[in-house]
């Protein structure tokens, strides 16, 4: 039952395994994982290399099912949907932001923006433009629209990708380390404006980091270690 | 629909973003290339074989008797095929003729012949006699020459023998013969010619003239027809020396390719091919070993020559040889191998020294127009039969002059051809009916033959009593004389009235082919006429079947093509798809479905085969547009023949072009299908796990 309100769990996780097998060898990447996401989060998960962050975003990001426990994302338990299910999740519930950026090459910048938008077939061509116009000038990229990738600097091309996550209106956007492949006053510029995004349109963001000043950034943060969380604290001022 | 677009749009701007695309590209861009101008080309000889064909023997298709055991073969001259004969060729011609599409039925019949010729030694023989003998006397002085000329033949040969006796094996020369030519060349034999000039005539036929090797076997294979009708049908039939068979005559027309090649002196037409090559063809003899090889056969076969030349010739010649040689020696043969001995600096001087200087003194050609042919060939059964046969001229088909498949026939009168195939003509039956009276034939019948032949009392042999043959006395006075044939004259209805071997059939519009065919066979069932129709194609043997043979190679090398396009497109596509996983992964975290991927994959590897095809199209077409206007040069005379002329024309053809484009697109998209399957299962882990 999706919950929309504000402060309600988006996302809960409850006692989540999740094994890799490697030839004949079981390597747990999570063990025993329980949380839950409230709408409108600012959420950071942090932890060393090989901690599990990136194996706990992809089980939110309906990428990846978990061997054991359950992963409800919205209201849907994802182990009980097929690709397809899990596909659409992904595109009318989720916004994807990549450490490398990810945008198609070959498009302009508002053509990469309004790829979710086509693939959702909801809406006409002319409200298509209009949502991508918004959320270029919300990113400050409005006079780059009809740029390719490869004119834009790493941080342009992380607002592209900002811009393209949040152009579908997802309730939550996941990051996989957003500012790691950028220096650290655009990182910042980065954070600033998911930060506000996230203020803006109440959208849930859930980000891996770990780079503690970005972390500072965050509303709540949760510390992995060894596949557990080995702390979680909700800051203060949040909310 | 938008999302179309958009695959569209990624396709066509990833065209040249990787340089698999461009492999595959270029692969499209060849294969579709290579079909166009590939099916273009046989597509083009296709229509100029079949028009050298039709043009030149066949027709548009043949009928011929249906229990025959095989069925024509036009152009294979090396079997004659075993038909039956259709007995009476004036009863198929009307009902043939009822159909629309028929403008015109001719018989044919094709055989084979053999062609021998005496020693030039036995020509001269036989002037010598005609100018001894009483009644075609000739002078003194006429006489004398010939007589010089055998004895400058024998001189040759006496030459030649000793030599090959003082190389060869003890025993390999009959000392006979040694014996014998030392008597020809002797002057004691020449004294007492005159005196009985008929028994040492008698001793040179017998004894040297097989002496002299220039005898020579010549295969002919001709066509017997109406020969009217064949000329206003064949219309590319043009007659090149001497004239036309005047209507109604026996006779025959050479072909010019023939009379060229085999009846001409050997060493002018080896002039005559290098001449050719060195001028049209613009090759060089120091750099063409065939050319060399004709020079050196020029060189070492000069006999043909000096025997053709009597003393006061030969002089002439040596004359002439050495001024153009700059030469002080007198032998004659030694002058010719130095004069044939030609290289790329003075063939053409030489060429014209042989044409304007030497050749008014010798006979080019063996046998000239006007002169009578003895033909002989074998019938089914396997008897000899030999006809002579005037030759009025020679002929070749425009356009064909210089294939030697439309030029491997020669054109023979329909009675003429009935006497060679073993028929029995009404003159025949008159003449076996005349000789049976005056040599007293009794009718044996199977029963009493053993009786009447081999009994003790037999009154059917009788023992020859020798005696002088006295012709006149012997056959009762009978008017024997042979039967010019040269001068009978035969209505239309006599040639039309009689058996034949077939007949081709000229339609007026050739495109309907396949149901006047089928209407010529509806014709032959309802009249009972027992015909079987096939079309030029089936009924000229392997040459009709190169154009399905150069088909099956063309469909064979497009197979290959297609493997070999199949897997390098696929492996190019699976690499590109490899290095595109991010991305790929990318599309599906955002929320792009398996199809979507699929479709992309298959869409861009159609854009490329789209585009890349398109381009190869246009540089096909514009290939064939370059050749139809420069022209394809025939390699060799077969495909002189293919070409229906010394070039070949290629127009574009509507059905390869399009084809073409079709079969490649379908093939990339095939290609694409494993590469874009593998693409749907990249999962969108790819997309996230971080770049290392």
């Amino acid at each position: 039952m999706p919950k929309n309100d504000e402060g309600s769990a988006i996302v809960s996780i409850q006692d989540v395994v999740k094994e890799y097998h490697l030839d004949k060898v079981v390597v747990p990447a999570l063990q025993g994982v329980s949380l839950t996401v409230t709408q409108g989060d600012f959420l950071s998960i942090v932890g060393p290399s090989g901690s599990g962050k990136t194996t706990l975003l992809n089980l939110i990001g309906c990428v990846d099912t978990a061997t054991r426990g359950t992963v409800l994302v919205d209201g849907h338990d994802t182990k009980n949907l097929s690709d397809r299910q899990l596909t659409d999740l992904r595109l009318h519930t989720l916004g994807f932001i990549f450490q490398s950026f990810n945008l198609v090459p070959v498009l302009s910048v508002a053509q990469n923006v309004e790829f979710p938008l086509l693939l959702q077939r909801k809406l006409t061509s002319g409200e298509r433009a209009q949502r991508v116009e918004e959320l270029l000038e919300k990113v400050g990229l409005d006079k780059h629209s009809k740029h390719r990738p490869s004119e834009l600097s790493g941080g342009q091309r992380q607002r592209v990708a900002i811009a393209r996550a949040l152009v579908t209106r997802p309730k939550i956007v996941l990051a996989d380390e957003p500012t790691a492949n950028l220096d650290s006053v655009t990182g910042e510029n980065i954070i600033d404006l998911m930060k506000e995004m996230n203020k803006q349109e109440k959208t849930t963001f859930i980000f891996s980091t770990h780079d503690a000043k970005v972390m500072s950034h965050a509303n709540s943060v949760i510390r992995l270690a060894d596949g557990r969380i080995a702390d979680s604290k909700a800051k203060a001022g949040a909310h | 629909m938008s999302w179309i677009l958009l695959l569209l749009r990624i396709s066509f701007r990833n065209i040249f973003s990787s340089f698999l695309n461009v492999i595959v590209g270029v692969i499209i861009l060849a294969a579709t290339f290579f079909f166009v101008v590939g099916g273009s080309l046989v597509n083009s000889m296709d229509k100029t074989m079949s028009k050298s064909i039709i043009d030149s023997v066949a027709g548009h298709a043949q009928v011929y008797e249906a229990s025959s055991k095989d069925k024509p073969a036009l152009f294979d001259n090396w079997q004659i095929p075993d038909l039956d004969p259709i007995p009476d060729f004036s009863k198929i011609k009307g009902p043939l003729l009822s159909d629309p599409n028929v403008k015109a039925v001719v018989p044919e019949g094709i055989n084979t012949a053999i062609v021998v010729y005496g020693n030039t030694i036995d020509q001269i023989l036989e002037k010598l006699r005609k100018a001894e003998s009483p009644g075609t006397r000739q002078p003194k002085a006429v006489i004398d020459s010939l007589k010089a000329h055998v004895r400058q033949m024998i001189s040759v040969v006496q030459t030649d023998m000793e030599k090959h006796n003082k190389i060869g094996a003890a025993g390999s020369v009959d000392p006979q013969s040694i014996q014998d030519l030392q008597r020809a060349a002797s002057p004691a034999f020449w004294a007492g010619f005159d005196a009985d000039p008929l028994n040492h005539l008698e001793f040179l036929e017998n004894k040297i003239a097989y002496l002299v090797p220039d005898s020579d076997q010549i295969f002919l294979s001709y066509v017997g027809t109406d020969l009217d009708a064949f000329a206003k049908s064949f219309d590319r039939l043009q007659v090149v020396d001497g004239q036309m068979v005047p209507s109604g005559h026996r006779g025959m027309l050479l072909s010019k390719y023939v009379y060229e090649t085999m009846f001409k002196l050997k060493s002018a037409h080896r002039l005559d091919q290098i001449h050719e090559a060195v001028t049209e063809k613009r090759q060089k003899i120091a750099k063409n070993p065939d050319l060399q090889d004709l020079v050196r056969q020029n060189r070492q076969q000069t006999r043909e020559i000096v025997l053709q030349l009597d003393p006061l010739s030969s002089q002439k010649a040596v004359s002439i040889l050495q001024t153009t040689l700059g030469s002080k020696e007198t032998d004659l043969p030694k002058l010719l191998a130095a004069f044939f001995d030609t290289d790329d600096s003075n063939f053409e001087a030489r060429y014209k020294v042989f044409y304007g200087q030497l050749a008014p003194l010798l006979e080019l050609y063996r046998m000239k127009p006007g002169d009578t042919l003895t033909i002989k060939t074998y019938t089914k059964s396997g008897y000899v039969e030999a006809v002579n046969v005037r030759i009025y001229g020679t002929f070749q088909f425009k356009g064909l002059e210089k294939s030697s498949m439309a030029g491997s026939l020669s054109l023979m009168d329909l009675m003429s051809f009935r006497d060679l195939y073993g028929y029995v003509t009404p003159e025949k039956i008159a003449e076996t009916k005349s000789l049976e009276k005056e040599a007293g034939v009794k009718f044996v019948s199977r029963d009493q033959a053993e009786a009447d032949l081999f009994g003790g009392s037999s009154s059917t042999v009788e023992q020859a009593k020798q005696k002088p043959i006295n012709d006149a006395a012997e056959l009762g006075g009978a008017k024997v004389k042979r039967v010019d044939l040269a001068s009978q004259t035969y209505t239309q209805d006599q040639i039309e009235k009689g058996v034949v071997m077939g007949a081709a059939v000229i339609l007026k519009d050739p495109a309907q082919l396949k149901q006047t065919m089928k209407e010529i066979q509806a014709i032959s069932d309802k009249d009972n006429l027992g015909l079987k129709v096939i079309d030029w194609q089936e009924s000229t043997g392997f040459v009709g079947q190169f154009v399905n043979l150069t088909k099956l190679v063309l469909f064979f090398a497009s197979f290959i093509i297609f493997v070999v396009m199949l897997v390098i497109i696929n492996n190019a596509v699976v690499m590109a798809t490899l290095q595109r996983i991010r991305e790929i992964g990318t599309l599906r975290a955002i929320g792009a479905r398996r199809f979507f991927v699929l479709a992309m994959v298959l869409t861009e590897t159609m854009v490329l085969g789209w585009f890349f095809g398109t381009l190869g199209s246009v540089l096909g077409s514009g290939m064939v547009i370059l050749l139809g206007h420069t022209g394809l040069a025939a390699p060799n005379d077969w495909f002189y023949f293919f070409f229906s002329g010394p070039k070949l024309f290629p127009w574009l053809n509507a059905g390869s072009l399009v084809g073409a484009f079709i079969v490649v697109v379908i093939v990339t998209c095939i290609s694409a299908l494993y590469p874009a399957w593998m693409a749907t299962r990249v999962s969108p882990i790819q997309a996230i796990a971080a770049e290392d």
